[in-house]
């Protein structure tokens, strides 16, 4: 049903110009999606993810509580928004989702073969329990202004790299990230394309974990960097790699003082 | 003519630019540092630590095959005009738009006979799709035909609602510029190298890349030229 939605809003945003608030296509499209779909399904995915978070579990039986997402352990508030960040317990700047399962090897004694880390998307029958823990933590931050740290050498350094990424042109169809998101007001199809300059578009654009209307479930910022790079028809990048990061880093950066919507709906 | 000797200079830099970087692969694949604490990224530029990031850092799937008979990491290393371009963030000085524009003049190869016009119908399956030549974690059917997708940035069929805008719109091509020999020759360039007119554009270079066959390129250029094809038929109408 909420899939129906889907061609409705796209077409209606192409319509409706500056009737809204903001006379960004981007963000219009974004209010009428809102609007129309009452219930964010994400909603779901966050509680369970809360109870998995408190959960004893794994050959060391442990919950998730004492993890230190960089404000101190177990503090949740404010933490995703100010990631990805260097972490010196592990000697590496990491992002929330490589942080979770960090803390689930460390804490609960998980292993990469064991399905809670080994499972890091969702499938229409299975809802993997990282997306749903990363939905959680990720949530304890909406309505704030992402503000990702910057002091530690690693963390500009890994910034700056994921700039010069995001500006790499290569592959079959010599696409970069800047390709489809630096131009204002363009659509590739019907989807009206965020600009990574524009601080309103772009808080809502890397606002992730967001139920994916198209998808049926929810996503995580690593799904959303996987997909890009499989569009670009470049090599397929790994789940949480320094590349991976370094991308995040960058797309965190350009969207500093602008609210982030946690868990979002996207198309 | 010297069109065959430039192209031949073109290719001999690109294999350059390929062996060095097989080079650096092969040269440093020794089993990587867990973290970063334990290796000195300090005296790296970001430039030196993006490509560090890419090629050795274990963070793409570097060695899967691909259907043009390499290896993903050859997707990744840039020739000179994707270098070119990036480094110029897409808006080249005139003095390197000239030589963008030279090169890509150079690049181009003509179909034997003169440029014909093919079938529109196949054309407009292919102006449609977009499968081809991805690879990760979802590899696409290579027995498919490959598409231009060229919806995705173009109106062409005014009739069709889902198209992209991030290039101009494409509706009635040819029914308001005709089907000279110069108009054939120009919607050839641009479909084959298009920064032979437009250096650092966003579109694709289907011809250079091979992304496209000629017989793909004459088909979609039917769609845009020919007067039955829907993207002229209904402007007359
Ligand atoms: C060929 C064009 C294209 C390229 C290249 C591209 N993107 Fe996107 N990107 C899109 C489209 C289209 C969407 C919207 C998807 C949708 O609405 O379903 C999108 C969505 C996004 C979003 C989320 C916004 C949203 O509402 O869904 C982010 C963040 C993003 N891209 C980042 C990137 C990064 C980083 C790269 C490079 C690694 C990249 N993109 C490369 C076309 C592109
Ligand atoms: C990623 C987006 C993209 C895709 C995909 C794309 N184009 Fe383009 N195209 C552009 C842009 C942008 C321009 C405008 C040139 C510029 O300003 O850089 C353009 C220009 C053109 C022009 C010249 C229009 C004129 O007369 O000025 C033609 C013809 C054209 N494209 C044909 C095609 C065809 C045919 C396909 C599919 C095989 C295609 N394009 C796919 C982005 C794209």
């Amino acid at each position: 049903m909420l899939k129906n939605i889907l061609a409705g809003v796209a077409l209606a945003g192409s319509l409706a110009g500056g009737a809204m608030a903001s006379d960004s296509p981007y963000l219009t499209g974004r209010e009428q999606l809102l609007m129309l779909a009452d219930d964010n399904p994400a909603e779901l995915t966050m509680w369970r993810g809360e109870e998995l978070f408190h959960q004893v579990r794994g050959p060391k039986n442990a919950s998730l509580e004492r993890c230190d997402f960089g404000l101190g352990p177990g503090v949740l508030k404010g933490a995703y928004v100010r990631m990805p960040r260097w972490f010196e317990d592990a000697g590496k700047v990491m992002d929330l989702e490589s942080r979770i399962i960090h803390c689930m090897k460390t804490l609960q004694g998980f292993t990469d073969q064991d399905d809670p880390i080994a499972r890091k998307h969702s499938s229409d029958t299975r809802e993997a329990d990282l997306v749903a823990i990363y939905t959680y933590v990720a949530s304890q931050s909406n309505g704030m202004k992402w503000n990702p740290p910057m002091n530690h050498p690693m963390e500009r350094l890994t910034r700056n790299a994921g700039e010069v990424l995001f500006h790499r042109r290569a592959g079959s169809m010599d696409f970069a990230c800047a390709t489809c998101h630096t131009t204002p007001r363009k659509r590739i199809r019907l989807s009206f394309l965020p600009v990574e300059s524009n601080v309103e578009e772009w808080s809502k654009a890397i606002s992730w974990p967001a139920y994916r209307i198209g998808h049926g479930v929810v996503r995580t910022s690593q799904h959303r960097v996987r997909g890009c790079y499989y569009q670009m028809r470049q090599a397929g990048i790994q789940f949480g790699s320094d590349a991976s990061i370094a991308i995040i880093s960058y797309w965190t950066h350009q969207a500093r003082g602008g609210v982030a919507t946690l868990p979002d709906l996207k198309r | 003519m010297n069109k065959q000797n430039s192209i031949a200079g073109y290719a001999l830099i690109t294999v350059g630019v390929a062996l060095i970087s097989a080079a650096l692969i092969a040269g440093c694949a020794q089993p990587r540092p867990d973290t970063q604490a334990e290796r000195d990224f300090s005296h790296m530029s970001p430039e030196a630590y993006a490509e560090y990031l890419i090629f050795r850092s274990g963070s793409f799937n570097l060695d899967q095959a691909t259907q043009e008979g390499t290896t993903a990491a050859d997707r990744m290393v840039q020739d000179p005009l994707q270098r070119m371009c990036s480094e110029a963030r897409n808006r080249p000085q005139p003095e390197l738009a000239v030589r963008i524009v030279g090169a890509a003049r150079d690049s181009i190869v003509y179909p034997e006979g003169g440029i014909k016009l093919g079938d529109w119908r196949q054309g407009a399956e292919l102006a449609r799709s977009g499968t081809g030549f991805r690879i990760g974690h979802n590899v696409d059917d290579h027995s498919r035909p490959v598409g231009g997708n060229c919806y995705a940035c173009h109106q062409l069929d005014p009739d069709e609602l889902g198209f992209g805008n991030l290039g101009p719109s494409l509706a009635a091509y040819g029914a308001l510029r005709g089907d000279s020999e110069a108009v054939r020759k120009f919607v050839y360039d641009m479909i084959y190298n298009p920064h032979s007119y437009f250096p650092c554009t966003q579109m694709p270079r289907f011809g250079v890349s091979e992304f496209l066959t000629q017989e793909s390129i004459s088909h979609i250029m039917a769609y845009l030229l020919d007067p039955e094809s829907p993207v002229n038929s209904r402007h007359a109408r």
